[in-house]
């Protein structure tokens, strides 16, 4: 069955005006109801990717198709149905939260309940006359979201969101993010450059570094890759005569410094080996099972590209 | 059209609190309120005054003399200049552009809103003007009400002029402000250029100077040594130079490659 992609990207390219190449053949899928987590470091370039999905920088080269619709023909219908975060907040910080809400509110021509029904939601109900220049970070980043959230949009586009919140306020931002979804079935890109701060959140991952596409796919996906990377150590008073005879049962062994190296194997042919070396008269102090985390996976992704 | 009425909504309620909005109200009432200290000041001569047939034409010239010259060009300068920079300060470019509001829309309502404050300050003038006239008639005794008839067909004709004749400063700041996001670009500009004028005022090809409309208009309607007589129609001039600044402004912001 062909996947209905809310946001789909086809060879995107984008270079800075002094030539400098930001973006190189950036083919994005974003399924539709999916939670998609952009992960790459800072500078990979998902602000770029992200500001020419919203038309906040010029198409140079390939396209954007949103909901089916290409952004360059349906700019406004599209747009319409899009919250978003860039980077930083962006606020007016002479006016109150609720003018901020108003100004907006305007624009999108919404229900001007749907201030206080927002304001509630991101925990910024009581903030009265308190001009936004006095709000501190945490409370500027919910702000900026209630206003993502004001017109109810079916897709929310959010760079790098939880930053300035704290870890209360990250669980928080998650829990919210995740009812949006579950509940109402808006599709979520959310930008991060730690792994470990959307892997409990997010449906799907592509990873970007240098402009480059690393990796595409959901977090299944990306947990098959950690148990493909799995290794088991075993640690031998004698590493090369426990080389020879790990390599009879047809396994892929490295010394590395103090210990050898292997694939992740069954718990039978582990103890086969274990009962082999011992009965040739090796000493193993240790055998152990190393498991690659995701945001081990993720920064050898980067460091690859390096 | 209910885009566009909702987008200057929004657009005036974003100028709430600024120091654009407090120029408009100070800068409205700052000569009228030196005129009534002066008078209270001198207030032995003020029964002669009020009792002469040119006191309305007089205090109109008086109030204009320092707002021709130097406060309208200025406060043109700055108050366009704040308002303009909002959203460059306040870094809200990149949400005003993800609104689905077109640029075109944008672009008008924002420059909507800066004229309409232009004619609130030329209402708050005028009827400044007037409290200037009225408050030392009703503070010093023995000074009358003035006889002389308002000569109100002048006076809104007046108005239009003036108010004409800084449309190219608001068109220029206006373009500059939207480009530049270094407010010290557009205030700079500005300042350079109305010192430029004043400094040049005697020069015979002074009217091309965008910024001296203002001080032409309230130097063509004085009699004797500081009386101008301009080789042009510089009313003309002032809407040209708005025309074309605001095209240039328009498609400018229009082909920017980079929206926030």
């Amino acid at each position: 069955m062909m996947h209905q992609y809310c946001v789909q990207t086809q060879h995107l390219h984008h270079a800075f005006s002094n030539g400098e190449k930001a973006l190189s053949n950036i083919n994005l899928h974003v399924p539709q109801g999916s939670i998609y987590g952009f992960l790459g470091p800072n500078g990979a370039g998902k602000t770029t990717t992200l500001k020419l999905v919203l038309g906040l920088l010029q198409i140079q080269q390939g396209s954007i198709t949103i909901f089916q619709q290409s952004v360059q023909s349906q700019r406004r219908a599209i747009l319409q149905q899009i919250g978003s975060l860039i980077e930083s907040p962006s606020l007016y910080g002479h006016l109150s939260a609720v003018e901020n809400l108003q100004v907006m509110q305007l624009l999108y021509q919404c229900k001007p309940q749907r201030i206080q029904d927002v304001l509630q939601l991101v925990g910024l109900p009581n903030t009265g006359k308190k001009k936004v220049h006095q709000f501190s970070l945490g409370m500027k980043q919910r702000l900026s979201i209630a206003i993502a959230l004001l017109h109810q949009p079916k897709l929310l586009i959010l760079d790098e969101p939880t930053n300035g919140l704290d870890p209360n306020g990250i669980i928080d931002m998650r829990e919210l993010l995740k009812k949006l979804n579950h509940v109402l079935g808006v599709t979520i890109i959310i930008s991060s450059h730690l792994l470990s701060e959307i892997e409990k959140l997010v449906t799907h991952v592509g990873v970007i570094n240098k402009g480059q596409m690393l990796f595409e796919g959901t977090l299944e996906q990306l947990e098959q890759r950690q148990q493909q990377d799995a290794s088991t150590s075993i640690y031998t008073n004698n590493q090369i005569d426990a080389l020879r005879i790990i390599r009879d049962f047809n396994v892929d062994a490295l010394i590395e410094k103090e210990h050898i190296i292997i694939p992740t194997v069954c718990n039978e042919k582990i103890a086969n080996i274990n009962r082999q070396l011992v009965s040739n008269g090796i000493e193993v102090f240790q055998i152990i099972s190393v498991k690659n985390d995701l945001e081990t996976i993720f920064i050898n992704m980067i460091n690859a590209t390096v | 059209m209910q885009t566009f009425i909702n987008c200057f909504k929004s657009e005036w309620l974003k100028k709430r609190h600024t120091l654009a909005a407090w120029i408009v109200i100070c800068g409205a009432f700052f000569t009228p309120l030196i005129i009534i200290i002066a008078r209270l000041v001198h207030h032995t001569t003020l029964a002669t005054l009020y009792a002469s047939k040119g006191f309305w034409l007089q205090l109109w010239r008086s109030s204009w003399e320092s707002m021709a010259v130097f406060l309208l060009p200025v406060g043109v300068v700055l108050a366009t200049s704040l308002l303009t920079q909002i959203e460059f300060k306040n870094n809200t470019w990149k949400q005003v552009h993800t609104t689905p509001i077109p640029l075109s829309i944008i672009f008008c309502s924002k420059l909507l809103v800066i004229i309409v404050m232009l004619m609130q300050f030329f209402i708050l003038f005028n009827f400044a003007i007037y409290v200037s006239a009225i408050l030392p008639y009703l503070l010093v005794s023995g000074v009358p009400y003035p006889t002389a008839p308002i000569p109100y067909t002048l006076f809104i004709k007046e108005n239009g002029l003036y108010f004409l004749d800084c449309m190219p400063i608001l068109a220029l700041q206006y373009l500059l402000g939207l480009q530049f996001k270094n407010f010290l670009v557009s205030i700079g500009a500005g300042f350079l250029i109305w010192i430029a004028a004043v400094a040049a005022i005697s020069w015979k090809y002074c009217y091309y100077i965008p910024y001296c409309y203002s001080i032409f208009n309230f130097l063509s309607g004085q009699k004797g040594g500081r009386s101008f007589v301009s080789p042009i129609n510089f009313h003309y001039m002032a809407v040209g130079y708005t025309i074309v600044f605001t095209i240039v402004s328009y498609i400018l912001y229009i082909k920017k490659k980079e929206k926030g």
